[in-house]
């Protein structure tokens, strides 16, 4: 067995296997869950990166499942797009698997290696999902995430259940509208393999059931990434999951629904039906105006800090639908970048609130005050994921809006541009609210003295240390993305594009 | 006369999803929403059974004895296998959910001592 | 396939789906579910999928609904009828309704007949894997083939859906101390002390059967419908009908938590360790041909045929485990302990 060959699978394998050694550890002692849990992480992390390199050097991959052929069996295919998607997954998990050590300790402590084996599925689901290349397959993966979402949300808080509630109905919808949309390409063409589809449906693309089968795709699609307005389910449920849940599930569920949306575009469905046979561009590209802008505005009008960003996830993903419809090659590669940038965004973002509910015990925006001198690091870690969001260069957030709004021009679309802007700016007064609250309010004390010495008092290690490195790699990913988007996202723009 | 028996199982399958989604979105009642949901889902495999029927053919098991030589295997005799292979991943999938929501309800309701969305609204 | 017995059957079924929904009761509302579940199985038999319609009688029919009423036993029968409100949202369900439902219409007339044989989905994957499966695994059960080898893939990560449900259940529902966040009353008193000797009597004497029976079917599969899913599910239904005639205590006394967990464990670890096996033999996840080489006299395709056997067992002892363990959180809400 060599590994580098194997690494495709190996990705999926080694979480799953992790999982299940976690749950069997847990009934032994509770203390082997979390290192269990990191090296299952790791190996996969590992995995990605050995599969990436070797898609930047020889081109995509396809791994039979079973030995196979592909139309028969199942297929993996990495090419750079997924490729890009599955090191951004699994580098996200592997540092909030490792923030996770303190807040589970605090606010799970019972379910331990219920949680650990439930956070490792999530990541397990979210990784099959990228790396597949089968219909099917990518609709049992979805439900393994959906499910291990619904359960690890419903650990929150008291409002958590009615939130995850909520989820299982709307997510149940939005999967079903999945399977039933691949069950219309199916009665059509017969086939489940995505490059197989790719290459039977344009002999049928004149038929109103193929076009159908898109958007039932696209709705359950939609419903998963809470895009504008199916967006009812998401505001509730990151808000009140357990902290550790929320830095899992809100980077990366959203993001990689919308790596699924682009995949199906391209790689089921060609550019040419989806950008010029239907004449759907104009209108998603209006939707996702509206998203962007009312996310926004919600944001705005939160007074607690972790539906605020609940609220900007919203707006993010309309920034990527609507990059992704934008029909350029700009726009498109914006989406892509973005996928990657505002998964690692979200995460610091979702890391901070972590800390700041592990220290205070709170998520309202009050719960900030004075945090500049009692955690002067945690609060730099934040201040670079805020103009991230914003989208201040050097860091990452910058280059991808960029590229969107480039595109938004190649396309002819003023009026995305002008929501990419809008909601800049709507991002720049929620965040310097935000940094206000944390720096200039003097924190009330019972003497209300300003002699009173401030005492530094920073989380622990294991949350800060996963908190640093993603702001830092913010402004690296800002720094190569110029490399990135050479060597690896312009390959996975289809070439007919502008 | 034709075109009916032609199309009637679809049109039973949308009817049963209308149903099903009605009923998850319209209904007060939590464990509702639940059956609602599993309505839903079952109508899906109808619809992928139904693209699986296949007239004048049989099961699909190749009829074998021990030690017979093997016939070539005349494909119009049996019946589509793959739509049931995904159907029975949908049906083991439904009764997964139906397990998580049936247990988020019973969290919910002895948390609110009640199973009416409306109710439940109210006492947050 | 009797066009008119599948149609008076698909009658039956859209009544039953009207009246659970419609039904005041919840415990009706299950029983009417049940029903319906039952008539799937039935038109699925009709039309040939014989798999599915065993998978459904074991899993629609059979827990779902004893899942719902246990949920409904752990609650409240009552759905409250006070006409108020929720206009909009009635509204508003009605319209996305009558608007799925159209553009499904829509759909509808581009397809090709049903149950033609000449339809895409009868032509393009299915000849092959009809011709094929005896020749390739030995199996002649075509569904039993391509659910364990060719798509054996997908069946492995339903095998952890399944798993997942049940750790899900046991995350949201189970309570360690004995007032965990809970200041409401028992809702029910549960009616015990009413020993009916005669359903105690048939349970205990039909339980080796019916066990007996899921053995058969885990082991039959490759050659009759039936495999690890549905034996697994009834070997779960010998126990919950154990529990529900005696106690659940009685139960746990045979399967204890911890060891529901671990088989659930080590049903999964199974299905991938085979799998993982066949990595280390060298060739590709799940590809059980190499199997031959640390199996005694078989070649590659027999080894196929016992490799798919191995993960039949897997799923089963999976998902029995994980059925038991469900269902005891559902009617012990939690405490794992009466009901």
């Amino acid at each position: 067995m060599s590994f580098v060959k194997q690494a495709p699978v190996l990705l999926v394998i080694i979480p799953l296997l992790s999982a299940l050694l976690v749950n069997i550890l847990g009934l032994v002692n509770r203390r082997y869950c979390l290192p269990v849990a990191i090296l299952g992480i790791l190996g996969s992390f590992a995995a990605s990166v050995v599969t990436l390199i070797r898609v930047i050097e020889n081109g995509a991959i396809s791994y039979r499942l079973g030995g196979w052929p592909p139309p028969f069996g199942i297929e993996y295919v990495i090419d750079h797009l997924n490729g890009l998607v599955l090191v951004t997954v699994s580098f996200v998990s592997l540092l909030a698997v490792i923030f996770s050590k303190e807040s589970v300790k605090q606010e799970v402590p019972e379910k331990i290696p219920q949680f650990y084996t439930l956070f490792i599925l999530l990541v397990t689901g979210l990784l099959g999902m990228t790396v597949t290349g089968d219909a099917f397959n990518l609709y049992v993966l979805l439900e393994i995430s959906a499910l291990t979402g619904y359960a690890l949300i419903a650990m929150g808080d008291n409002r958590a259940l009615v939130a995850s509630f909520n989820y299982v109905i709307l997510g149940t919808i939005g999967a079903s509208f999945y399977l039933l949309g691949v069950g219309h390409l199916y009665i059509m063409t017969g086939s489940l393999n995505m490059a197989d589809l790719l290459t039977i449906l344009p002999g049928l693309y004149s038929l109103n059931a193929v076009f159908i089968a898109l958007l039932l795709i696209l709705v359950g699609i939609w419903i998963k990434m809470a895009f504008f307005p199916l967006h009812g389910w998401l505001p509730n449920a990151y808000t009140y999951a357990p902290s550790a849940a929320g830095c899992l599930v809100a980077p990366l569920v959203t993001k990689v629904s919308v790596y699924i949306m682009i995949r199906i575009m391209l790689s089921v469905f060609s550019p040419l039906y989806v950008y010029s046979i239907i004449g759907l561009s104009e209108t998603i590209v209006w939707m996702s105006v509206i998203a962007i802008i009312s996310g926004s505005i919600l944001a705005l009008a939160q007074t607690d800090f972790k539906k605020m960003l609940t609220y900007l996830i919203v707006a993010e993903v309309g920034y990527m639908v609507g990059g992704a419809w934008l029909a350029s090659a700009a726009g498109l590669t914006g989406a892509i970048l973005h996928i990657v940038n505002d998964a690692l965004m979200t995460l610091c973002l979702f890391l901070f609130a972590g800390i700041v509910i592990y220290k205070k015990g709170g998520h309202q925006l009050q719960d900030l005050a004075g945090l500049y001198k009692k955690m002067p690091v945690t609060m730099a870690a934040f201040t670079v994921g805020a103009l991230s969001m914003i989208g201040v260069p050097p860091t990452a957030g910058f280059f991808s809006k960029w590229y969107l709004i480039l595109g938004a021009i190649d396309a002819g679309k003023y009026h995305f541009m002008a929501a990419l802007l809008v909601s800049s700016l709507i991002n720049a007064i929620l965040f310097f609210k935000v940094i206000e609250i944390a720096y200039f309010e003097p924190k009330v004390d019972h003497h209300g003295g300003e002699t009173e010495k401030v005492i530094i008092d920073e989380a622990p290690l294991t949350m800060l240390v996963p908190l640093i490195i993603v702001a830092l790699s913010l402004i690296v990913i800002g720094l190569y993305s110029g490399d990135i988007i050479t060597n690896i996202i312009q390959h996975s723009v289809p070439a007919g594009l502008l | 006369m034709q075109s009916i028996i032609s199309s009637y199982n679809y049109w039973i399958y949308i009817l049963l999803m209308m149903i099903g989604l009605y009923a998850m979105l319209a209904k007060n009642n939590l464990v509702k929403k639940v059956i609602g949901m599993s309505i839903f889902q079952t109508a899906i495999i109808v619809f992928y059974v139904s693209t699986g029927a296949k007239e004048h053919a049989t099961i699909p098991i190749i009829a074998h004895g021990h030690g017979a030589v093997e016939a070539a295997v005349d494909v119009a005799h049996y019946a589509n296998p793959l739509p049931h292979v995904l159907m029975l991943t949908a049906i083991v999938v439904s009764v997964g959910t139906l397990g998580v929501a049936l247990a988020i309800c019973l969290g919910i309701h002895r948390r609110y001592n009640s199973l009416e969305e409306d109710e439940i609204q109210e006492q947050l | 396939m009797i066009w008119q017995l599948d149609l008076s059957i698909l009658t039956l079924i859209v009544i039953c789906a009207f009246a659970t929904i419609m039904v005041k009761d919840l415990l009706s509302a299950a029983i009417i579910f049940g029903a319906y579940s039952f008539l799937m199985c039935l038109l699925w038999t009709e039309m040939g999928a014989v798999d599915v319609a065993f998978t459904e009688a074991s899993v629609g029919a059979g827990v779902s609904t004893v899942l719902f009423f246990a949920a409904v036993h752990q609650t409240t029968r009552r759905v409250r009828t006070r006409k108020s409100g929720r206009m909009l949202a009635k509204v508003f369900a009605l319209m996305a309704a009558l608007l799925t439902g159209l553009v499904l219409i829509i759909a509808e007339t581009d397809f090709p007949g049903f149950a033609s044989p000449f339809t895409p989905a009868s032509l393009h994957l299915s000849p092959y894997y009809i011709t094929q499966s005896l020749h390739d695994t030995n199996v002649p059960n075509i569904v039993t083939s391509v659910l364990a080898d060719y798509r054996g893939f997908d069946t492995m990560f339903e095998t952890a859906v399944i798993f997942t449900a049940g750790l899900a259940v046991i995350a949201i529902l189970r309570r360690y101390k004995r007032d965990d966040r809970c200041d409401l009353p028992e809702p029910y008193v549960i009616s015990e002390g009413y020993p009916d000797t005669i359903i105690r009597f048939i349970a205990r004497q039909l339980a080796p059967f019916i066990q007996l029976f899921a053995l058969y079917v885990v082991a039959h599969g490759h050659h009759s419908p039936g495999g690890g899913f549905q034996g697994g599910v009834i070997l779960g239904a010998s126990f919950i009908l154990l529990a529900i005639s005696y106690d659940s205590r009685m139960i746990i006394g045979i399967m204890s938590e911890r060891l529901n967990i671990l088989l659930g464990n080590i049903g999964v670890l199974i299905y991938a360790g085979i799998g993982f096996l066949c990595l280390l033999l060298g060739a590709n996840f799940l590809d059980y041909s190499v199997l031959s080489k640390v199996l005694p006299a078989t070649d590659k395709i027999m080894a196929r045929s016992h490799g798919m056997l191995g993960i039949e067992i897997g799923v089963a002892i999976a998902v029995m485990a994980i059925v038991i363990s469900i269902y005891l959180n559902i009617i012990s809400h939690g405490k794992y302990d009466k009901g």
